[in-house]
């Protein structure tokens, strides 16, 4: 069973489509990063998929139910956009209120409970609009958390905070993955945080989707590359290039790509008068492999 | 991965999921100070009407009254669809003017933070919404009601108008405006959920309805038509005005028929609005 499953899916603005015919597959239990340019449709299909907007057409299934069943939604928990909290009430008046909304058992433990996951147990008495931004997005994951959700979906969570409150983010993000195992539909564009929790990927452009993998896949796609250091390293590219099919200069260094025999390039540069004072091997992260697939035309990715 | 857990679902029956909706909606209510606000206008708006009447005007006279009748500033002595004087339109019908205003900030709330979203993601059924909302909001201008029947009563005693009353009467018409709440917060909550993306319109058009303009143009249909005026009663703000000083047990079952059937018509409605259309 998926905890997600979209066959089809689609939903146009004033003729304009911004989720066109997509599929998508979250396996259960997974952390899925959705990731894509500004505009290419992951919110949308994230509000589609919280029942907010009104798809075209297309099928969403949530554990193998239709997404309109009211047994599966109240167990889905969203940070889309904003936190959807009442400025002017508390923090704690707005988790009550999304606790009442749930039916909750033991409201005040429950409420307690999430404030110690988002670290705010100490600012339950402040209002909401007296919170920073990074307070705000913890307030949100502390709302969609509330009721043990099965689906945690998050818009871009992350964006907009400093880096301490990214540290803490991450650090919840991990903390409610692991510990509570529920399945987390994320989106972001800070591609190197969400490659440190995401099991899986879904890469989106136009509103379609181009690729779905799990991180092990992407491990497997991920180009090998070995990086050196030369005092000349416009001699040292030349002579790579004789040999090598693939050598780009980057930051300072060469990379020579789809190698990782480190000791035959070294003397392979010192036969051709070249000193070699750095090298190392390394492999393409979610980053590199993302811009690299955005760089490709259209046609040549959806073939991918 | 390995953390799986064993997920049951278990479909929240009506009762259950309106409980939470009604539940959320009381409690922001009570927790946030639009309501008292609210409240303290139904008081203090009677008094007002009562007081400026008494004043001197610039050349020291003072005014004629406005009313003979403390239970006046409550309810009409007749049922008059189409008012003469500010008398006839200065009493509890009017907290369905300031109530929808007050039903409009409400439900404007519910979109402008965003909460809305909360709901809706929850909430995979449109009508829990509606019908919450109605229920909330009618309870809201039925405590509004209360509010201006004491605020009137002080002031009209204050400025020592007569008392003589049928208390039948006047407990008939005081209980059908508060039943008149229902089909009234309804058809808010309805032109809130059409006009949700446009704050200052859900006001305007909420105040537009409340005022009962559009009861000119029934009449005037009703006289061509020599129809009896008492046709216009199946509209709210017709079993509204219908409710006086010289109901019967009659007046009560108008109100609370129209009312229910109206708050049926508009939750319908909003309903269908909500399933075809947008949330934002």
């Amino acid at each position: 069973m998926n905890a997600i499953e979209i066959r089809g899916l689609s939903k146009s603005f004033r003729g304009m489509y911004a989720v066109d015919h997509l599929n998508m597959t979250v396996p259960v239990g997974a952390i899925y990063g959705f990731i894509g340019e500004n505009g290419s449709g992951k919110s949308t299909t994230e509000k589609l998929i919280c029942g907010h907007l009104v798809p075209n057409e297309g099928e969403i299934k949530l554990f193998g139910r239709e997404y309109t069943d009211a047994g599966v939604r109240v167990r889905v928990g969203a940070l889309i956009e904003n936190a959807g909290c009442f400025p002017g009430s508390s923090i704690y008046q707005n988790l009550m209120m999304q606790a009442i909304n749930l039916n909750l058992e033991n409201r005040d433990e429950e409420i307690r409970r999430v404030l110690k996951i988002v670290r705010m147990e100490q600012h339950a008495s402040l209002k909401f609009k007296k919170c920073s931004l990074g307070m705000k997005q913890r307030v949100g994951i502390a709302m969609a958390l509330l009721g043990d959700p099965a689906l945690l979906i998050l818009d871009e969570p992350i964006n907009g905070l400093d880096t301490d409150g990214m540290r803490i983010m991450r650090e919840i993000l991990v903390d409610i993955t692991q510990n509570y195992g529920c399945t987390v539909l994320i989106s972001s564009h800070l591609l190197g945080e969400l490659e440190k929790i995401a099991t899986h990927y879904g890469i989106i452009r136009q509103g379609k989707m181009i690729v779905e993998m799990s991180a092990a896949e992407l491990e497997g796609r991920a180009r090998v590359f070995v990086s050196v250091k030369t005092k000349d390293l416009v001699g040292a590219k030349t002579a790579l290039k004789a040999k090598y099919t693939t050598v780009k200069e980057e930051d300072g260094y060469l990379r020579v790509y789809d190698v990782d025999d480190t000791e035959s390039i070294v003397e392979y540069l010192l036969q051709n008068g070249h000193v070699v004072s750095e090298i190392k091997k390394n492999k393409i992260g979610l980053e590199e492999y993302y811009v690299e697939l955005m760089s490709q035309p259209t046609a040549q990715k959806e073939e991918k | 991965m390995e953390n799986v857990r064993k997920l049951k679902f278990e479909s929240p029956g009506f009762i259950q999921r309106l409980k939470g909706m009604l539940g959320v909606d009381f409690y922001r209510l009570f927790h946030t100070p639009l309501f008292y606000i609210f409240l303290v206008i139904s008081a203090i708006i009677p008094a007002m009407v009562s007081a400026m009447t008494m004043m001197p005007d610039q050349s020291g006279n003072t005014m004629e009254p406005l009313y003979s009748n403390v239970w006046q500033i409550i309810a009409a002595s007749e049922p008059l669809y189409v008012i003469r004087s500010i008398a006839d339109y200065a009493n509890m019908n009017m907290v369905f003017i300031f109530g929808g205003i007050m039903v409009s900030i409400f439900i404007g709330h519910d979109y402008k933070s965003g909460y809305v979203k909360q709901l809706f993601t929850t909430h995979a059924k449109k009508q829990d919404y509606m019908i919450s909302k109605s229920l909330v909001c009618a309870f809201a201008m039925a405590c509004m009601c209360v509010s201006y029947f004491i605020g009137g009563t002080v002031a009209g005693l204050l400025v020592s108008y007569a008392t003589d009353v049928n208390v039948g009467s006047l407990l008939i018409a005081i209980l059908g405006k508060i039943v008149m709440s229902l089909g009234w917060a309804s058809l808010y909550t309805f032109l809130n959920i059409i006009f949700r993306r446009y704050f200052g319109i859900s006001i305007a058009s909420s105040f537009f309805f409340g005022t009962g303009i559009l009861i000119i143009g029934a009449a005037a249909i009703v006289e061509n038509l020599s129809l009896p005026t008492s046709f216009l009663n199946i509209f709210l703000y017709g079993a509204s005005v219908n409710a006086c000083l010289v109901s019967g047990i009659g007046s009560l079952l108008i109100c609370i028929v129209v009312s229910v059937a109206w708050a049926l018509i508009y939750n319908l409605l909003g309903t269908r609005i909500l399933y075809k259309s947008d949330v934002y």
